[in-house]
């Protein structure tokens, strides 16, 4: 199971961790990977726990980066919070080279972060963890009345609904005009 | 009396006081939960089609119901066909079952009234409860009944959302009739309930109008004890009770495969008639199974007599099937005895009689003959 290292910056990520030799017979030395969030904090990752995710895996791949590049340039996600990237690389961890089972427990438990870590692992491609993580979302409304549900997703009305697009196309508009004038302004 | 109204008047205010605190409680911990929210419409939109595709039946509907944009987002998966039944009772109620699971049914019931107990809960609609029934699992959404309106609403949106078609309908008033014609006029099952239709006029509105595949079940109460309707019930599987009102000449012009006729008039004559006109081959073609409850003041030898004048009995009980298919969910096993009396006819068909007699305490006896029609295996 490789380490997280927090607070090393980009340039000087900590040495990797060697996997213990078996007895029996000696094992390939595992190959690791970083990756640093919006807050820069580095993350070292394995090849077998970023093999969940899609992307990274195929960045791995087209890059065929050495140990030694890919220690110099961690992989930038600066669209996706530290803590939500901490989230995502410590299931990737758990669940590394195991099947994943139909019910998750190790599912953060961090409600209040769900979004986005759902919008994380879906940018990063990493199916397993989106079906667990669209299931929780879904559980979010179990026995809940149409008004909860409502207030919960943030579902608005009708009214609440075609007032936003109004305003929309109001703020579109004039955009649109702003621009023409601009460009009006530019030819003089 | 004074001491009465004074007792009276401390009941009422200890009501009122433990209204007011349960009210005060519901307020007290909707403000004290930690609400937790979660921006659904902002996810991509594969995302959002992914989460709602977890939810099960019941929350399908009432998120749907939120809103015009909640709608289209729940039609734009494709879910897995549908069972929708509008089932009645005292109330009513829309069954639903998904085609992959048979064993689980959603069901959303409207209720009339509730009884109000002030110091738990005062009934707050929608509620929610789950039974087991069996190996099957009900989950049951409560609503207010609001009227007829509200239902057939609901029924339009669970048809659109899942876009699957009505499979039963149990019509409870007329205005249902105008309803079911225009909103989806082929439908397998119709259940017509009793006081609903009362005039020669709303029988024929649902008999040209509607194209019922499957089963038709019928009550008809027609306001004069003399009506007569010659008319056929052009559907596959006709189940009518109190058929006092239907003739011979409709059964004969009719093409049913399945008749079920409960409280009939007719008479032993008309029996033979339908008998031989099924042996002749030129009505009754289709004709599978047949039931005629019906009274009579004749005794059971005389009555027999009668039905099957000039019909020798003539063939053997070979190979003769034990069941019947009533209609595609309902399949009814027959009676182990040998039936009273075979007919055969010139394609080789055999029709095979069962007779059931009770006598009443009215000196009248309830005949029961039970119809089969069967081929020789060659």
């Amino acid at each position: 199971m490789s380490s997280t290292e927090q607070g090393t910056s980009s340039a000087a990520p900590a040495e990797p961790t060697t996997a213990p030799e078996s007895a029996a017979a000696p094992e390939v030395p595992e190959s690791f990977y970083y990756v640093h969030g919006k807050d820069k904090v580095v993350h070292k990752v394995s090849a077998g726990a970023l093999q969940h995710s899609a992307l990274i895996h195929g960045m791995i791949s087209n890059l065929g980066y050495t140990e030694e590049q890919a220690k110099a340039n961690p992989f930038p996600f600066e669209n996706i919070d530290g803590d939500i990237l901490q989230m995502v690389v410590d299931w990737c961890n758990q669940h590394k080279g195991k099947p994943t089972p139909p019910e998750d427990t190790n599912l953060p438990k961090q409600k209040e972060k769900l979004f986005d870590l759902v919008l994380a692992v879906n940018y990063l491609e990493i199916k397993e963890l989106l079906t667990y993580c669209c299931k929780q979302v879904a559980m979010m409304v179990k026995g809940k009345s149409p008004e909860e549900i409502r207030e919960i997703w943030m579902i608005p009305t009708d009214a609440e609904d075609e007032a936003a697009e109004k305003e929309a196309k109001k703020r579109a508009g004039k955009e649109a005009a702003g621009e023409t004038a601009a460009a009006a302004g530019d030819a003089k | 009396m004074m001491t009465e109204m004074l007792v009276i008047l401390l009941g009422f205010s200890i009501l009122l006081f433990f209204q007011a605190l349960f009210a005060g409680w519901e307020f007290l911990k909707a403000k004290l939960k930690p609400k937790r929210r979660f921006p659904l419409l902002r996810l991509p939109k594969v995302v959002l089609l992914e989460c709602i595709e977890n939810l099960d039946v019941l929350e399908i509907i009432m998120f749907s119901l939120l809103s015009k944009r909640s709608k289209k987002i729940s039609k734009l998966i494709r879910w897995n066909p549908i069972d929708i039944r509008w089932a009645s009772g005292e109330e009513q109620q829309i069954c639903l079952k998904l085609s992959k699971d048979p064993g689980l049914e959603w069901i959303i019931h409207y209720k009339k009234k509730k009884k109000f107990i002030p110091i738990h809960s005062p009934w707050k609609y929608p509620c929610f409860q789950s039974t087991l029934l069996g190996p099957n699992a009900l989950h049951f959404l409560f609503l207010k009944d609001n009227g007829i309106e509200d239902i057939t609403q609901m029924m339009e949106h669970i048809c659109e959302v899942f876009r699957s078609p009505i499979c039963e309908m149990h019509i409870v008033e007329k205005s249902l009739i105008e309803w079911i014609i225009k909103f989806q006029p082929i439908i397998r099952h119709v259940c017509i309930r009793e006081n609903v239709l009362t005039s020669v006029e709303s029988m024929d509105r649902v008999l040209k109008n509607l194209e019922v595949t499957e089963s038709f079940w019928l009550t008809f109460n027609a306001l004069d004890a003399y009506f007569q309707y010659k008319e056929p019930i052009p559907f596959r599987c006709i189940t009518v009770n109190n058929s006092y009102w239907l003739t011979l000449t409709s059964i004969l012009n009719g093409n049913n495969s399945i008749i079920r006729l409960r409280d009939s008039k007719l008479t032993p004559t008309d029996i033979n008639t339908i008998l031989k006109e099924w042996q002749m081959g030129f009505k009754l073609r289709n004709l599978e199974y047949m039931t005629i409850e019906a009274f009579t003041l004749l005794d059971i030898h005389s009555y027999n007599n009668e039905v099957f004048t000039n019909l020798p009995n003539d063939v053997e009980n070979n190979g003769r099937p034990m069941t019947v298919k009533i209609h595609d969910e309902y399949i009814y096993t027959l009676p182990q005895v040998p039936p009273m009396h075979n007919i055969i006819r010139s394609d080789g068909m055999i029709l095979s009689i069962f007779g059931h007699y009770e006598v009443s305490d009215s000196e009248k006896t309830k005949v029961l003959l039970l119809l089969q029609v069967w081929g020789q295996k060659t």
